[in-house]
C-alpha cells in the first residue's frame, strides 16, 4: 500500500473538531492515500516538464564533422571547481627562464589539484638562454611519468619574440623609466598568450611566474574556494641578513586612493603609474605592507590594482573581453591594469593580505655592489686581524705592562695635590674645603722600589 | 584428537588473559592510525568528484588516453597576415553572432570563394527562444555542409551558447530605442568577445566579423578586404528596398557606427560623466561626425580608402594581431564608446590604423 503524508489525517488524531469530523466521514468513503498518490504524482509530473521545458536545445554534431558545440553556461567556474571535474588553464610567459625551470616544476609535481585537469600553455619570448629546450625536457620527464596522477592535461608552447627594449636583470627591469614600455611589452605577451591558449571548456584561467620559491601545493585550491572572479595572494620574498630577511615583493596588488586618483587626473593620456616608485606617490594601501605574520590566511580584502605572479581568475574573465591592457588603461598596464579593467567590467577583484607565497630573491646591482663591498671587506678584516696579531705579540714583548704600579703612585702623586684648583669656572673659587682631619694623616709610603728592565725584543724572533 | 584439544586450550587461554590478543591488535590500530590516517585527514579539501544531478547535461571535456608525450608546439613569429593571404594559406576566421537565422546569409557565406579549408567559422546564440530557434536552423545547414563533398566542408566551426542572459524580445522598433541600446550592445559586446577569444587560436590570421543579418556581399569579400593589407577595416553597409515613390528597387545607407569623429563629437564626450555613452544615429545626440555610409559614391572607385575612428560589426576584417594584443568589444563605456565603436577605439590606442571602404557594399536584410 501506498503510503502519502497528509497533513489533514495528522490533525484529525488528536482532535475532534467539525471540520475533523468531515474529513473523516470523507475519508471514510474515499481512502484519502489514493488521492494524496495522484496528487504527488501529478506535481511530480509538473515539476519534469517545467525542468525539460526550461532546457536549452543542444545540438549534436558527429564527431568527425570539425564541428564543436559548447554552452559556455557549463564553465562558469565553480568555488569547488576540482569536485566538479572544472578544467583550468595554467598560463606561464617564460622569457630567459632555464634557470628557475627545475624548482617551478618541482611544484607543479607537488600541486594537488588533479593533474588531468590542469592545461599547461607556456609562451616563450626573446629568450637567450636554452629556455626551449630546458622546458621540453621537464615537460617530457613528467608526461612520461608511471604515475599517471602526475600528469598534466593539454599542453602547448608558444613562440613568439616582441623585441626587448631592456634587459632582464633586476635592475634593468624594476629601474622607474624602464616600467612603462616595459609593462606595455610583458602586456602584449600575456594578451597573446590567453588569446591562443584559452577554449571554450576552461572555467579558470591560473597565471604563475616561474621564479617563485615557496608555495603552497594547494595553491589553486586556496585561491579558488574563495569563489571571486579574480584572486591574489600577497607576494613576499625572503632577504640576506644584512638586508633585514624578508621584505614584500609584489607591490602592484593595492587599492586605489584619493592621492592615486588626483594623481592620474594630473598625467597625459599615455602615461602609465607604476607603484613602488617614489616618482609617483600614490599612498595607496598595498596588499603586501597589510600582511601580519599571524593573521588569518582566509581574509580578503578588495582590489584595483594587482600583481601578476600569480592570479587566479574565472575563464570567463577572459573570454568576456577582459586582457592586460598594453595601452595606458586608466594611466595603468598590464596586470595593475587588468584589475582596474576587470572592476570596470563589473567582476570582483581580490587579494588574500595573511596569504602568502615566496618569491625568489634576485640581488638588484645596488645589492650587487654592496655584496661585493661585503666580501672585500671580509678579506681585508682577515688580514688585519693577521697583522693585530703580530702587532699584539711586538707590543707584548717591546713594553711592559706597568698599569699595576700606575694605580699605587698616582695616589702618591696626586696625594698632595688640591685638585679643586684645577677645577675651572667661578664654582670652583666658592668651594669650601674640608682640612679638618689633615693633621691625623699618614700618608702609606711605597714599599717597593722601582726595577729597572731592560727591553728583550729579538724582531727575528718574532 | 590432539589438534582439537590444542584448540580448546587456545581459546581457553585467551578468555583466561584476554589482553594477549586484544594488546598487539590495539598497538597494530594505533600505529595505522599514527601513520596512514593522518595524512588524509590533514588534506584541508575533499577531493571526492561530485556527480551532475539527473537533468544535468554537462558535456565531458576531460581529455582521456592522451599520449604521455602530447606537447603541442607553435611558432607564432611564423604566423603572418599579408595581402597574399591564399597564396601564403592564411586562416581566416568568420565570426558571426547569431539571434536569427537568415536563409540568405548562409547561402551568401556559402558563396564566398575563399578556399574552404582555411576557413574556420564561428557562431554564437543567445539564451532564448529565438537562439533555440536560430540554433537549430543553424545546426541544419551545417549538417548539410559539413557531410558533403570533403574539399566543400570548412576546417572547423565552432558554436557556442552565450553565458550571460540576454535581453529577450527584440523586434525592430524596441532593438534601436536609445533606452535600451547601451544594455543590448553591451550584451552583444560580451557575446562578440567569448566568440572571438574561444574561437581564435594559434594559427588564425585574419579575424572576419560579419553580421547574421548581412545578407549580401561580393564573394570575394575576403580577398577584396584583406589586400588591402590594413589591421582593420570596414566595408560600407547598405540596405536593399522597394522605393515607394520611384516605383523602383533601390538602396539605402543602413550601418551608421562608421565614422570620423568630430569637434562637436569630442565635446560632447568631454561633458558626459563616466558611464554614459555616445550612439550614432539618435536626434538626441547630435555630434555630426563624418558617416562613412554618406560617403558612398556609386561612380567612384571601390578601393577608395578612408580612415575612421568608429566602426560597425556589419563586415570588418581583422588581422588576428590586433585581437591577440588585446583589443576587444568594450561592454562599458571606453570613452563613451561601446562594442565595434569601443574596438575600434581600442585598436588605436594599440597604434592600429582602422580604415574604411565606403564605396565598397555589403547589404543588410530588410525587415
Amino acid at each position: 500500500m501506498t503510503k502519502v503524508y497528509s497533513p489533514s489525517s495528522d490533525f484529525t488524531s488528536s482532535h475532534t473538531s467539525p471540520l475533523a469530523k468531515i474529513v473523516n466521514t470523507f475519508k471514510s468513503r474515499y481512502p484519502i492515500s489514493i488521492v494524496g498518490t495522484l496528487l504527488s504524482v501529478f506535481l511530480i509530473f509538473r515539476i519534469i516538464i517545467s525542468i525539460l521545458s526550461n532546457q536549452l536545445y543542444v545540438p549534436t554534431f558527429a564527431p568527425g564533422s570539425g564541428v564543436e558545440f559548447y554552452d559556455l553556461k557549463n564553465y562558469e567556474g565553480l568555488a569547488d571547481g576540482w569536485q566538479h571535474e572544472e578544467r583550468i588553464l595554467f598560463c606561464v610567459p617564460l622569457r630567459d627562464a632555464a634557470p628557475h625551470l627545475p624548482m617551478f616544476f618541482s611544484h607543479m609535481k607537488n600541486m594537488t589539484y588533479p593533474h588531468h585537469l590542469i592545461d599547461l600553455a607556456f609562451l616563450v619570448s626573446d629568450s637567450s638562454d636554452d629556455t626551449m629546450g630546458a622546458l621540453v625536457y621537464h615537460l617530457r620527464e613528467i608526461q612520461t611519468n608511471p604515475n599517471k596522477n602526475v600528469r598534466f592535461g593539454n599542453i602547448e608552447i608558444f613562440e613568439k619574440d616582441f623585441g626587448q627594449v631592456i634587459g632582464q636583470s633586476f635592475s634593468d627591469r624594476h629601474g622607474f623609466e624602464a616600467q612603462g614600455p616595459r609593462r606595455k611589452l610583458m602586456a602584449r605577451a600575456r594578451n597573446w598568450l590567453s588569446s591562443v591558449s584559452i577554449k571554450p571548456y576552461h572555467s579558470w584561467v591560473y597565471w604563475r611566474d616561474v621564479d617563485v620559491e615557496t608555495i603552497p601545493p594547494t595553491i589553486i585550491e586556496d585561491l579558488m574556494h574563495h569563489n571571486k572572479d579574480v584572486i591574489v595572494p600577497n607576494v613576499w620574498r625572503p632577504l640576506p641578513d644584512w638586508l633585514g630577511s624578508q621584505q614584500p615583493y609584489d607591490l602592484n596588488s593595492w587599492q586605489e586612493s584619493e592621492g592615486g586618483l588626483q594623481l592620474a587626473k594630473t598625467l597625459g593620456e599615455d602615461a602609465v603609474i607604476v607603484e613602488g616608485y617614489q616618482e609617483y606617490a600614490t599612498w595607496r594601501p598595498h596588499l603586501a605592507y597589510l600582511r601580519d605574520p599571524y593573521g588569518d590566511p582566509e581574509v580578503e580584502m578588495e582590489l584595483d590594482g594587482i600583481g601578476g605572479v600569480s592570479i587566479l581568475s574565472r575563464g570567463k574573465v577572459f573570454r568576456h573581453g577582459s586582457h592586460f591592457p598594453a595601452f595606458s588603461f586608466e594611466k595603468h598596464a598590464e596586470t595593475e591594469a587588468f584589475g582596474k579593467l576587470c572592476k570596470r567590467m563589473g567582476f570582483k577583484v581580490f587579494g588574500l593580505p595573511h596569504y602568502v607565497i615566496w618569491h625568489i630573491y634576485e640581488p638588484s646591482s645596488d645589492d650587487l655592489r654592496h655584496m661585493e663591498w661585503m666580501a672585500q671587506e671580509k678579506i681585508r678584516e682577515q688580514e688585519e686581524a693577521k697583522t693585530q696579531k703580530i702587532y699584539d705579540k711586538v707590543w707584548k714583548e717591546g713594553f711592559e705592562d706597568v698599569t699595576k704600579e700606575w694605580s699605587n703612585d698616582r695616589i702618591n702623586i696626586f696625594k698632595n695635590i688640591d685638585t679643586t684648583k684645577f677645577t675651572k669656572g667661578k664654582s670652583a673659587k666658592a668651594k669650601i674645603v674640608d682640612w679638618s682631619g689633615s693633621d691625623t694623616f699618614q700618608p702609606n709610603l711605597p714599599v717597593q722600589g722601582v726595577e729597572d728592565k731592560v727591553a728583550a725584543f729579538d724582531p727575528n724572533k718574532n | 584428537m590432539q589438534p582439537a584439544i590444542n584448540k580448546t586450550q587456545f581459546f581457553r587461554q585467551i578468555r583466561k588473559k584476554p589482553l594477549i590478543v586484544l594488546g598487539p591488535l590495539l598497538i597494530i590500530a594505533v600505529i595505522y592510525y599514527l601513520f596512514f590516517s593522518s595524512s588524509k585527514q590533514n588534506s584541508k579539501y575533499s577531493y571526492k568528484v561530485k556527480k551532475a544531478g539527473f537533468f544535468d547535461r554537462r558535456p565531458d571535456v576531460i581529455p582521456r588516453n592522451l599520449p604521455g608525450d602530447h606537447i603541442s608546439h607553435y611558432d607564432l613569429n611564423k604566423l603572418a597576415s599579408t595581402p597574399m593571404a591564399v597564396y601564403n594559406k592564411e586562416k581566416v576566421l568568420i565570426l558571426t553572432p547569431v539571434s536569427r537565422f537568415y536563409d540568405d546569409y548562409w547561402v551568401n557565406l556559402l558563396k564566398l570563394t575563399y578556399p574552404r579549408e582555411l576557413l574556420e567559422l564561428g557562431f554564437i546564440v543567445p539564451r532564448t527562444k529565438d537562439g533555440d530557434l536560430a540554433l537549430k536552423k543553424l545546426e541544419k545547414a551545417i549538417k548539410q555542409v559539413q557531410t558533403g563533398k570533403k574539399e566543400n566542408r570548412f576546417s572547423k566551426i565552432t558554436i557556442l551558447r552565450q553565458d550571460t542572459d540576454s535581453l529577450s524580445n527584440q523586434n525592430e522598433k524596441q532593438r534601436h530605442a536609445l533606452k535600451v541600446q547601451k544594455d543590448r550592445r553591451a550584451n552583444m559586446a560580451l557575446a562578440r568577445n567569448s566568440l572571438l577569444f574561444s574561437a581564435i587560436g594559434p594559427y588564425t590570421s585574419w579575424v572576419l566579423w560579419l553580421d547574421s543579418d548581412i545578407v549580401e556581399s561580393p564573394p570575394t569579400l575576403i580577398q577584396d578586404l584583406v589586400s588591402h593589407d590594413k589591421p582593420v577595416i570596414s566595408a560600407n553597409c547598405y540596405q536593399r528596398y522597394y522605393d515607394e515613390e520611384n516605383k523602383k528597387e533601390a538602396i539605402r545607407p543602413y550601418d551608421f557606427n562608421n565614422w570620423v569623429e568630430s569637434e562637436e563629437g569630442l565635446k560632447i564626450a568631454a561633458q558626459m560623466s563616466d558611464d554614459e555613452i555616445i550612439v550614432e544615429g539618435y536626434s538626441e545626440i547630435a555630434t555630426y561626425r563624418a558617416l562613412m555610409a554618406h560617403f558612398y559614391d556609386d561612380k567612384g572607385d571601390v578601393n577608395t580608402e578612408m580612415e575612421l575612428d568608429g566602426v560597425g560589426g556589419a563586415a570588418v576584417l581583422v588581422k588576428a594581431d590586433v585581437h591577440r594584443d588585446g583589443a576587444m568589444f568594450p561592454s562599458f563605456p571606453f570613452y563613451h564608446l561601446i562594442e565595434t565603436e569601443g574596438f575600434a577605439k581600442m585598436a588605436k590606442r594599440l597604434g592600429y590604423q582602422v580604415i574604411g571602404l565606403p564605396n565598397y557594399l555589403v547589404y543588410h536584410y530588410n525587415e
